[in-house]
């Protein structure tokens, strides 16, 4: 008999977690709702250059151009080629050939083929036309005339080496001192060549290069903070896309976009 | 014996949610991670995907909303012009115009500015998010914006997709 007040306390021991629970139900809800999974950003865009004839009159009028001390600087990019323009002058251009990955929606195959104009790559196991919208990511690395990639070292966070001259490398020995295509580029002394890894060099890599040793020389133009992407008609926007976050990440960031007429 | 058991099931009848309870806990915490109080600004359309790319912008609210994919053109969610259509306009032409669209553009535009002049805004923005298919050729696209551009909306926004780190 003594026993039994002693017994009830012990059950009621526990913390009644009910209204925790009621809580629970009701927010988890509310949040699932608000979550946002899929990140969504914008980039900021100047109007087209009135009907793309600003680009010409900046490539077949550079006396008139050098005058005014702008840099007027001009990423162009066609079906072959990535080049980049200021004051009526040009750099050699990068040739690129075109690879397609894509991920299959059925199986999640993950494969590379090279873009053939007018051919739509076929899934390898299956044979399965692949549709458009599989088409994950477009990769242009540069070529030569016979076009044969080239090859250079990318760091394990895949960004591209160069040497203190700021070209892209082949090979370095230890004790080599070299740079990570960063913002500010990235002092690394090889201690291990073989953390460095050859690939295919990107054509927008190269790009990103080139655009912030024309930073680093210009930095006191007038316009120095603005480049004009201009394409060819038949170019991907995913492609323009990536030009932009390029121009972006070497200080460029008023983008405006112009026409280039054939 | 007997007794012993009796007193037993009732106590068991209770349902252990200690566990449960870890569960919520976590996935609450995931949850507020991803939390976000502005709510998505932009509806996706049909096979409308979106580059990816490494702008940190975030959208504002803007009034208005250009989508381009594949088949359609829309404005705000309702289907304005076949891409086909736009397609069609030559290549050459030094001023292309969408006639549909700049027309569904002026009636927008025309809306603001009556905001305006009622006073539920200080001054025309001209601000427009241009959504568009990363699979569109830039033909396309130029048209698209100089159409805005020729209404008066200057002041553009390309959606795009963050990269996932």
């Amino acid at each position: 008999m003594a026993n039994k007040p002693r017994k009830k306390v012990m059950t009621s021991n526990d913390m009644d977690l009910k209204p925790f629970m009621n809580l629970m139900v009701v927010l988890i809800p509310m949040l699932l709702i608000s979550a946002e999974f899929a990140k969504v950003a914008v980039i900021d865009i100047k109007l087209p250059e009135a009907r793309g004839s600003q680009t010409k009159q900046a490539v077949t009028e550079p006396p008139k151009e050098d005058k005014s001390e702008k840099l007027l600087l001009t990423a162009i990019i066609t079906d072959s080629v990535v080049t980049l323009g200021a004051k009526g002058g040009f750099l050699p251009s990068l040739f690129y050939r075109e690879y397609h990955h894509y991920i299959a929606k059925d199986d999640k195959e993950d494969f590379t083929v090279e873009y053939e104009p007018g051919k739509v790559p076929k899934h390898p196991k299956t044979g399965r036309e692949m549709q458009i919208y599989e088409r994950y990511d477009i990769y242009l690395y540069v070529c030569d005339e016979q076009r044969n990639t080239m090859n250079r070292l990318y760091t394990k966070y895949n960004e591209l080496v160069t040497n203190t001259a700021y070209e892209p490398v082949e090979k370095v020995n230890v004790g080599d001192t070299v740079l990570a295509l960063t913002n500010p580029r990235r002092t690394i002394i090889v201690k291990d060549p073989a953390e460095f890894e050859l690939k295919p060099l990107s054509a927008y890599d190269e790009l990103q290069n080139r655009l912030m040793k024309i930073k680093e020389r210009y930095r006191e133009a007038e316009d120095g903070n603005d480049i004009i992407i201009a394409a060819e008609n038949e170019v991907i926007y995913d492609k323009i896309v990536q030009i932009m976050d390029k121009a972006r990440a070497a200080e460029f960031p008023n983008i405006s976009i112009a026409k280039l007429r054939s | 014996m007997g007794k012993g058991r009796g007193k037993k099931v009732p106590r068991s009848s209770d349902l252990n949610i200690t566990s449960m309870m870890d569960m919520f806990t976590i996935i609450l915490v995931f949850l507020l991670k991803s939390f976000s109080a502005e709510g998505s600004i932009l509806t996706n359309a049909d096979n409308l995907v979106l580059p990816n790319s490494e702008s940190k912008k975030k959208p504002q609210e803007v009034n208005l909303q250009v989508a381009v994919t594949n088949d359609m053109i829309l404005v705000d969610n309702l289907p304005i012009v076949p891409t086909e259509d736009v397609r069609k306009i030559p290549a050459d032409d030094p001023d292309p115009s969408a006639a549909k669209l700049e027309e569904k553009l002026r009636a927008c535009m025309a809306q603001e500015e009556e905001m305006v002049r009622v006073g539920a805004l200080n001054a025309v923005q001209g601000k427009v998010i241009v959504q568009v298919d990363k699979n569109i050729d830039f033909d396309v696209l130029f048209k698209v914006m100089n159409t805005c551009g020729k209404v008066g909306y200057n002041n553009m926004n390309f959606a795009v997709m963050e990269r996932e780190e």
